[in-house]
């Protein structure tokens, strides 16, 4: 957990701890989250304000077939739990089902393959439309050199379709050293095909929306609103000779 | 016209303590035009080597300070997060290089590294164990200013030794 502090020194005031959960291996079952009180006693303090480092908690899950979106659609308790959930399709039809139906916060973006389809237009721009980020990991192209081209080809075909909107930048660091600070990783969005604003507000604005939509998802079902509907003169006057008629027809 | 330079203020990260002897203008600059040749290739490090030095360094904090035309600032920026370790006399020492500030002069480089340094030793301070520590930190806040003599500003803090 020297892990986390280590995040801290670097200048982020809010971290997600992943849990991976891949339906191609049988048996998989969705745990509760480990409660972040647990495993730090004491959070340390944002640099430069006086507020407690943030740190939630996410669920990954790796779908390769339709049914393995089930899980999302069925009430179970325990998803309710994470505070970020994300989806990781294999294949087109997945990536479209993910998008315009699913109920998650981030669609991740494969970055150490080839991607096996092209992304199309339609279903970026719904997810687009309905706050869904599109995230990109950055730790695999620090590693190795092959999957740095992955990586950035991916990230630049992605560009090409959703013109840098919502996109999200994130590591998937399994030691300290592997991470890096948020100017950096801002200088990597503009590797990846993003402008200088785009690739400030993927390591910002981009990541406190999808918090947010986290929140929301865990809270609200449903939104009603009431709206005052100004009564015109000129309706009251049609209504009336209506009325008279019905009566003459009746 | 002068040509116009751009000076990277970066911080080294490592989580071995005796990383801080790699600091040195060969190893910090060798580890530097690695990763921009294995990121840009032959062209960007061609372009980036044009102006490029070390120009300051502080081992006990880690504080590396290069300098680069402005027309390659952004290969080199976007080429740090690569570094992966610094190496020299044959130890080699995993670690990453933070940037911390971009700037045209080296004075505003200093302006921000005061600041920054001040709130180091701020949260240093919080983290204070005995009051021997304590005391020694506060006279080197109090002390912290932008001086007319050019040399002696980078160094403002003298107990990092503490961490």
């Amino acid at each position: 957990y020297s892990y986390c502090v280590f995040t801290f020194s670097v200048g982020y005031s809010a971290v997600a701890l992943n849990h991976v959960i891949d339906f191609k291996e049988k048996k998989q079952e969705i745990v509760k989250p480990v409660s972040p009180s647990e495993l730090f006693p004491s959070l340390p303090i944002v640099q430069g304000t006086s507020k407690r480092i943030k740190v939630l908690t996410r669920l990954t899950l790796v779908v390769s077939d339709p049914s393995h979106c089930n899980l999302l659609r069925s009430t179970s308790a325990n998803i309710r739990l994470y505070d970020i959930i994300a989806v990781f399709p294999k294949t087109e039809k997945l990536f479209h089902i993910a998008c315009t139906t699913l109920d998650v916060d981030l669609v991740c973006i494969n970055v150490t393959e080839k991607l096996p389809f092209y992304f199309r237009r339609p279903p970026v721009n719904m997810a687009i439309d309905r706050g869904i980020y599109f995230e990109l990991l950055y730790t695999p192209a620090i590693k190795d050199s092959t999957m740095r081209r992955y990586t950035i080809s991916n990230a630049i075909s992605l560009m090409q379709i959703c013109k840098g909107k919502n996109i999200v930048i994130s590591s998937a660091a399994e030691r300290p050293l592997e991470l890096r600070g948020p100017y950096d990783v801002a200088n990597l969005g503009l590797l990846f095909g993003l402008s200088e604003g785009e690739a400030k507000a993927a390591v910002s604005t981009n990541c406190r929306a999808t918090m947010l939509h986290g929140e929301t998802r865990k809270s609200a079902c449903g939104i009603v609103y009431t709206v005052k509907k100004p009564r015109k003169v000129e309706d009251e006057e049609r209504t009336l000779p209506a009325c008279k008629k019905a009566k003459t027809q009746a | 016209a002068a040509p116009s330079r751009r000076y990277v203020l970066c911080e080294v990260v490592s989580e071995d303590p005796r990383c801080r002897q790699c600091i040195e203008d060969r190893a910090v600059g060798l580890a530097v035009r690695d990763a921009i040749g294995k990121v840009h290739g032959d062209y960007g490090l061609a372009c980036c080597s044009i102006s490029f030095t070390v120009k300051y360094l502080n081992a006990y904090t880690g504080t590396v300070l290069l300098r680069c035309r402005k027309d390659s600032y952004r290969l080199l920026c976007s080429a740090l997060p690569f570094v992966r370790q610094l190496e020299s006399r044959n130890l080699r020492y995993p670690c990453f290089l933070n940037t911390l500030h971009v700037g045209g002069t080296i004075r505003t480089c200093q302006k921000f590294l005061i600041q920054y340094n001040r709130r180091q030793l701020l949260m240093l301070l919080q983290n204070c164990t005995n009051e021997e520590e304590r005391q020694c930190i506060q006279k080197s806040l109090l002390s912290c200013s932008l001086t007319e003599e050019q040399s002696q500003s980078g160094d403002e803090e003298d107990d990092d030794g503490t961490e």
